[in-house]
């Protein structure tokens, strides 16, 4: 069991594969943004990768246990302190009952993972504990963290002084440009020649509003090709509308002149095209930006796409832990 | 139009766009849902969640499982041993909710939009106005005369966009420009040529008329309906709109207070897209009711 001191800007019990099944009522799959670092951490207390644990966004929880626990934290560098001297990152360690656990603002990196040994043991809202908050559902009573909550755990051994492998965790490095892999499609025959060169070519910035619902983008304006001009009338005045249709997950969704990546708590439909997706194996860059980051856009193929996804599934295995 | 062959876009690595058309049309839709029931029944190894809406399918799928070429070789042979459209049904429920036509809180929440945004006319003489009808008596004659098929979830959950099926109570309006950032939750909006039902307190868009006391989704699952789903709706059923007075309305809340509110809903009935357009060939769309 964990008390929660202070609950940190956004902390939430966040699971994978998140809530599958239930999408098309409108129910989003929410779970961890940076899924390598979140099942780094599970792996290194010996849980299976996608347990349930606490992802921290900008600054961390402070947590009391109330008994004795293995624990990993990974991710974004919060200075993890165990009652007051430093704590290991990417390393499991022994919190003995009483100790206090407390990450404080992010240095590198913007969300943070704590797993414990045994997981998160809130009770599965359709399927998943993962947090739904506008929904108000999943996690401790549907919402992030309060001050006063005691979290439950499921009891379990975990192993301390597994480390992981310097090469097998994300690169963070606090640097503030990043080179940001999209994938064309589906909507990319809505934008003309020009607009593809400026949306590639151009610096992003990440805005202030950005949350686990989408990423607002501001750049420059996007030009359109004659499809999104030359519609039936339904589409919808701008040419940015569509008729109302289905939203990938991390897909770039066009709104007005605004482009929005849409992530794990996203609508699942809308009226706005989606030129370009980012996809999975680079959701972990769009979890450790901060606001006034600088996103420059690649084009990459399907094919070069799932070679990524394929090689973070690799790293987030046993292979990756050492002893410490 | 619907395409004679689906369109398949990628979005990412592990999401399709399967496209069926680019009309806003029942047919086009009721197209949609029989090839959505029918790759849910194929259970098609690696395909994890489709969601179905007005023209497209938006599918996810594990390419470890499944390669993205034979999900487009799988899908489209489900679209091409569909058959004739004229031949397909659809188990369709048929739900009745009670509303409020012109009721306070949607008044309210205009004026706070009016006194904190923007100056704009009241939504239902928005209406009135760009359908050419006679006022209000009318606007609620024409809304709730007619049966409205759910066309889609999402965007929120249990959000649905209803179109409705007698084609002389189609009503159109412009959405708010720019949006509300509240809107009272059971609120029923027009926007376009679809109707809404707001299922919580949200942002939105809509041009508001009514308002329903009835839940039409509930995450704490009170009520008998949610007990096996959260949200009331699924693709393929049907609305009915009962005129409810403020009285009648305030008799259906205390019941859903009190957590012991039926939900009204015929489930016997199948949908053949042969006899409604046998029917729509008997009437005169013109005429207003």
């Amino acid at each position: 069991m964990l008390e929660v001191i202070k609950p940190g800007l956004e902390t939430s019990v966040q699971d994978m594969p998140g809530r599958i099944g239930y999408w098309e009522q409108g129910f989003p799959f929410s779970g961890p943004m940076d899924f390598w670092s979140f099942q780094l951490a599970n792996l290194l207390v010996g849980n299976a990768p996608g347990t349930a644990g606490l992802e921290c966004q900008f600054t961390g929880p402070t947590l009391r246990f109330h008994r004795d626990a293995v624990v990993a934290v990974t991710g974004a560098d919060m200075t993890p302190l165990l009652d007051g001297a430093p704590a290991p990152m990417w390393q499991s360690f022994v919190v003995r009952t009483g100790q206090v656990l407390c990450l404080s603002f992010a240095r590198i990196g913007a969300r943070a993972y704590i797993a414990i040994a045994g997981g998160i043991d809130t009770p599965p809202v359709l399927g998943s504990r993962a947090t739904f908050h506008q929904a108000g559902i999943g996690g401790m009573e549907g919402h992030a963290l309060k001050t006063g909550q005691v979290v439950p755990v499921a009891q379990s051994d975990g192993t301390a002084g597994r480390r992981v492998a310097q090469d097998r965790r994300p690169p963070l490095t606090g640097a503030q440009i990043w080179e940001i892999e999209v994938v064309p499609g589906p909507n990319d025959d809505w934008i003309d020649d020009a607009g593809h060169e400026r949306f590639l070519s151009s610096d992003w910035t990440l805005q202030a509003r950005s949350n686990r619902t989408g990423f607002r983008l501001t750049g420059p304006e996007w030009t359109f090709a004659e499809r999104a001009y030359n519609k039936n009338p339904e589409h919808g005045e701008h040419p940015s509308n569509i008729l109302d249709h289905g939203y990938p997950v991390g897909t770039v969704n066009l709104c007005g002149q605004t482009p929005i990546i849409l992530v794990n708590d996203a609508p699942s439909t809308g009226g706005f095209i989606n030129p370009y997706t980012v996809p999975s194996a680079v959701f972990w860059k769009l979890a450790q930006s901060r606001p006034n980051d600088i996103y420059r856009f690649k084009s990459i193929s399907l094919e070069a796409a799932q070679d990524m996804s394929r090689h973070i599934n690799c790293l987030c295995t046993e292979a990756s832990i050492t002893a410490a | 139009m619907i395409f004679n062959e689906p369109v398949f876009n990628p979005g990412g690595d592990r999401f399709i766009e399967m496209e069926l058309g680019d009309e806003m049309s029942f047919d086009l839709n009721f197209l949609v849902h029989n090839v959505s029931g029918l790759i849910r029944d194929s259970q098609t190894k690696g395909i994890i969640e489709i969601v179905p809406e007005l023209t497209s399918i938006m599918i996810s799928y594990d390419f470890e499982q499944i390669r993205y070429a034979d999900v487009v070789k799988e899908m489209s042979a489900l679209f091409h041993s569909l058959g004739s459209l004229e031949d397909l049904e659809l188990d369709s429920r048929m739900f009745y909710l009670p509303l409020h036509y012109f009721d306070e809180w949607t008044r309210d929440c205009y004026d706070d939009y009016c006194a904190k945004i923007a100056e704009k006319e009241w939504d239902p003489e928005v209406l009135v106005r760009i359908n050419g009808l006679s006022g209000l008596e009318q606007l609620a004659q024409v809304h709730s005369g007619t049966d409205y098929w759910v066309a889609a979830l999402g965007f929120y959950p249990g959000l649905v966009s209803l179109m409705p099926l007698d084609p002389r109570c189609r009503l159109t309006a412009p959405k708010y420009n720019p949006p509300r950032t509240w809107t009272y939750k059971g609120t029923i909006g027009v926007g376009g040529a679809l109707c809404s039902i707001y299922p919580d307190q949200t942002p939105g868009g809509y041009q508001m008329i009514a308002r329903t006391p009835v839940p039409i989704w509930d995450p704490a699952q009170i009520l008998p309906a949610f007990k096996e789903s959260l949200a009331l709706f699924r693709p393929g059923d049907r609305v009915r709109f009962i005129p409810a007075t403020r009285e009648e309305y305030d008799y259906v809340d205390r019941q859903v207070e009190a957590g012991v509110y039926l939900h009204n809903v015929a489930e016997y009935q199948r949908f053949s897209i042969r006899n409604y357009h046998d029917w729509l060939a008997t009437i005169d769309e013109s005429v207003r009711f």
